[in-house]
């Protein structure tokens, strides 16, 4: 198996499990990844097993991508005892810090300060890096210039990884941030940063790995931008506001379809074998399903557990 | 048979920069962060020396943005380290209740006990002439956060144990270090111990009335008693020490005896500690009747302006007309 097909792989597996997620009446409130796998796969592709990576709570694509055991994250999901999270956390608050996931926080931006605390937690235990996975709702918040400046200053091992997906729930980019591209957000703080297609998971993932190489290095702070896009709402409770049109363009630029059509025209697989690891991807999110439902919810009776 | 030596006698920054140094040299995983904490020795010289000790990996000096220092903080610990984040005016605290409230009072609950976070925010209350947003005594909202302790000192002795616990405690603890208690001073023995949390202090016993304080309101509560007790009325005074967990049962004990229960606090008296106070004991007690008043606060922004801080904080004479309302 090639890295590319790897890379491939694993987003037909994000991909699969989302949309038989989607597909459930019962799944609730969920915030999916759909269009920006790219994104979190290819950064994951850069991160080696002592670093942790924190996200947004838009954060089923990081989780998977950073080998949390899919059937721990469809429970927890849908509010079960056996999920990563004890079903207390749910959509939003993925973790798995032994699995180098320190977790989803649904706060926009309150996962930024916290990833410096971890970067700086590592570097003193001597090996790791933090990352952090934003979307550009987050690139309007004060904690962004805090978390850059303190990080800039101490050299913590941090990288900043914006999935820019181009909206804030309804509010497209234009008419809420200044700043373009949004790697520019970086510049007065003197940290390396890049702005690539999201939609490309070799790109990300070939930027993520320059950028891992300087934090890693002892360099400080990184910032990458990832233009993105997502399929579906900004969650399953949101309306739609952007126009067919625009959606449909989005669509055209499927991040899977590429790195398939990549993969074929490197001779690395050809379409049948894609279509069968689609087929496995498709079997694996059903049994996560399946698993998943025969959990027991958690007891009543327990929720005073582990508050203090 | 020779008397033990007298306990020496330290201000009330000593006992802060003595539990820090001992926790400091007993745990290598815990890291101070504060505003001007390094060479500085922190604004009330409570940081003093700790820098030259332990070096500047382990005392931080931080930039003046409380959202991040607690953010870090909290992050730092949740990742492995011990954390105190150094908030020179709990009216700052405010900027940085994010990360404190919904991801360190929250991480282990929502991870399923994954993720701990030893954290000790320490804020500085209380005021002391520095007018409308450097004044507050704001714990009272912290209170109803599952997940966070809270303590507030009123001696020297209680400075040293709850910080020493606040250090060794497993979850987020909000440390209030009462600015006008600084200049005092009282025994430290050499042995002190750790305040375990949750545990009121009677500092005067009294079958008239009960008063209840935390932090520097208990010293005005205890000069109040001292003129009520010429009166020929017995205050028993409770210390809070810790508001959350709070001591409901010694509360409850004492109102038990005084059948009269008078809250005295800096911060505002609506949802206050002393409205939590009255409820607990109120349900503590069941049925059994007793008085009660709030002292606190008068509902406006507490000014720089000497008259008019004065004219709405607490003081003694408050204090006593209260009682004297309540019992007549």
């Amino acid at each position: 198996m090639t890295a590319a097909a790897e890379l491939l792989r694993t987003m037909q597996r994000i991909r699969a499990f989302e949309e038989a997620l989607a597909q459930r009446a019962d799944r609730g409130f969920q915030l999916f990844s759909l269009g920006q796998e790219a994104v979190a796969v290819g950064v994951c592709a850069a991160l080696g097993p002592d670093d942790q990576l924190l996200t947004s709570g838009r954060s089923i694509a990081a989780a998977l991508a950073r080998g949390v055991d899919p059937v721990a994250v469809m429970a927890e999901l849908l509010g079960k005892q056996t999920g990563t999270n004890r079903g207390r956390g749910g959509r939003g608050h993925l973790a798995q810090p032994s699995r180098g996931f320190f977790g989803a926080h649904a706060v926009v931006a309150g996962n930024l300060t916290i990833a410096a605390g971890v970067a700086l937690a590592l570097s003193m235990r001597g090996r790791g890096i933090a990352a952090c996975m934003f979307g550009d709702g987050a690139c309007g918040a004060g904690a962004l210039h805090e978390t850059m400046n303190v990080a800039a200053v101490w050299r913590l091992p941090l990288l900043l990884v914006c999935d820019n997906n181009g909206y804030s729930i309804s509010t497209p980019q234009a008419a809420a941030l200044a700043p373009q591209p949004l790697a520019a957000l970086a510049e007065p703080f003197r940290m390396p940063a890049r702005s690539v297609d999201g939609m490309d998971v070799e790109a990300v993932r070939d930027a993520a790995v320059a950028l891992v190489a300087h934090v890693r290095g002892g360099g400080g702070p990184a910032f990458l931008e990832c233009r993105s896009a997502r399929y579906a709402t900004h969650s399953t409770s949101t309306r739609e506001t952007r126009p067919d049109s625009e959606r449909a363009a989005d669509r055209a630029r499927d991040p899977i379809r590429a790195q398939q059509q990549r993969c074929e025209a490197r001779g690395e697989a050809d379409a049948a074998r894609c279509a069968a690891w689609d087929a496995e991807a498709r079997a694996a999110a059903a049994a996560a399903l399946r698993a998943a439902d025969a959990a027991p919810y958690p007891l009543a009776a327990s929720v005073l557990e582990d508050v203090r | 048979m020779s008397a033990a030596a007298p306990a020496p006698r330290v201000f009330f920054r000593e006992a802060i920069g003595r539990a820090l140094a001992e926790a400091m040299g007993s745990d290598p995983t815990l890291v101070l962060f504060g505003q001007d904490i390094g060479r500085f020795g922190g604004a009330y010289r409570e940081f003093t020396g700790l820098f030259e000790r332990f070096g500047a990996q382990r005392v931080r000096d931080t930039p003046v943005a409380e959202a991040a220092m607690i953010g870090i903080g909290v992050g730092a610990a949740a990742a492995g380290l011990r954390a105190l984040v150094s908030i020179t005016y709990m009216d700052f605290l405010m900027l940085g209740l994010d990360p404190l409230v919904n991801y360190a009072a929250k991480a282990c609950y929502k991870t399923g006990g994954q993720v701990r976070v030893p954290l000790v925010v320490k804020a500085t209350a209380g005021a002391r002439g520095q007018g409308v947003a450097h004044s507050q005594c704001i714990e009272a909202w912290l209170m109803s956060v599952p997940g966070l302790t809270v303590v507030a000192p009123a001696t020297v002795a209680d400075a040293y144990g709850l910080l020493k616990s606040a250090l060794r405690h497993d979850g987020p603890v909000v440390f209030v270090d009462h600015k006008r208690l600084y200049p005092t001073a009282g025994e430290l023995p050499t042995d002190a111990a750790e305040v375990p949390f949750g545990q009121a202090r009677v500092c005067r016993r009294g079958d008239a009335v009960t008063l209840v304080a935390h932090a520097y309101m208990v010293r005005v509560a205890l000069a109040a008693a001292d003129e009520l007790a010429r009166e020929g009325i017995a205050c028993d005074v409770v210390d809070l020490r810790s508001l959350a967990p709070l001591d409901v049962a010694t509360l409850a004990a004492s109102v038990a005896r005084t059948g009269a229960l008078v809250t005295v606090e800096e911060g505002q008296a609506t949802c206050g500690v002393g409205a939590e106070v009255a409820a607990r004991v109120r349900e503590a007690r069941g049925g059994e009747p007793f008085r009660v008043a709030r002292v606190a606060a008068l509902p406006a922004p507490v000014s720089s302006n000497p008259i008019l801080e004065a004219a709405c904080l607490p003081d003694a004479a408050r204090v006593t007309t209260a009682v004297r309302t309540l019992l007549s």
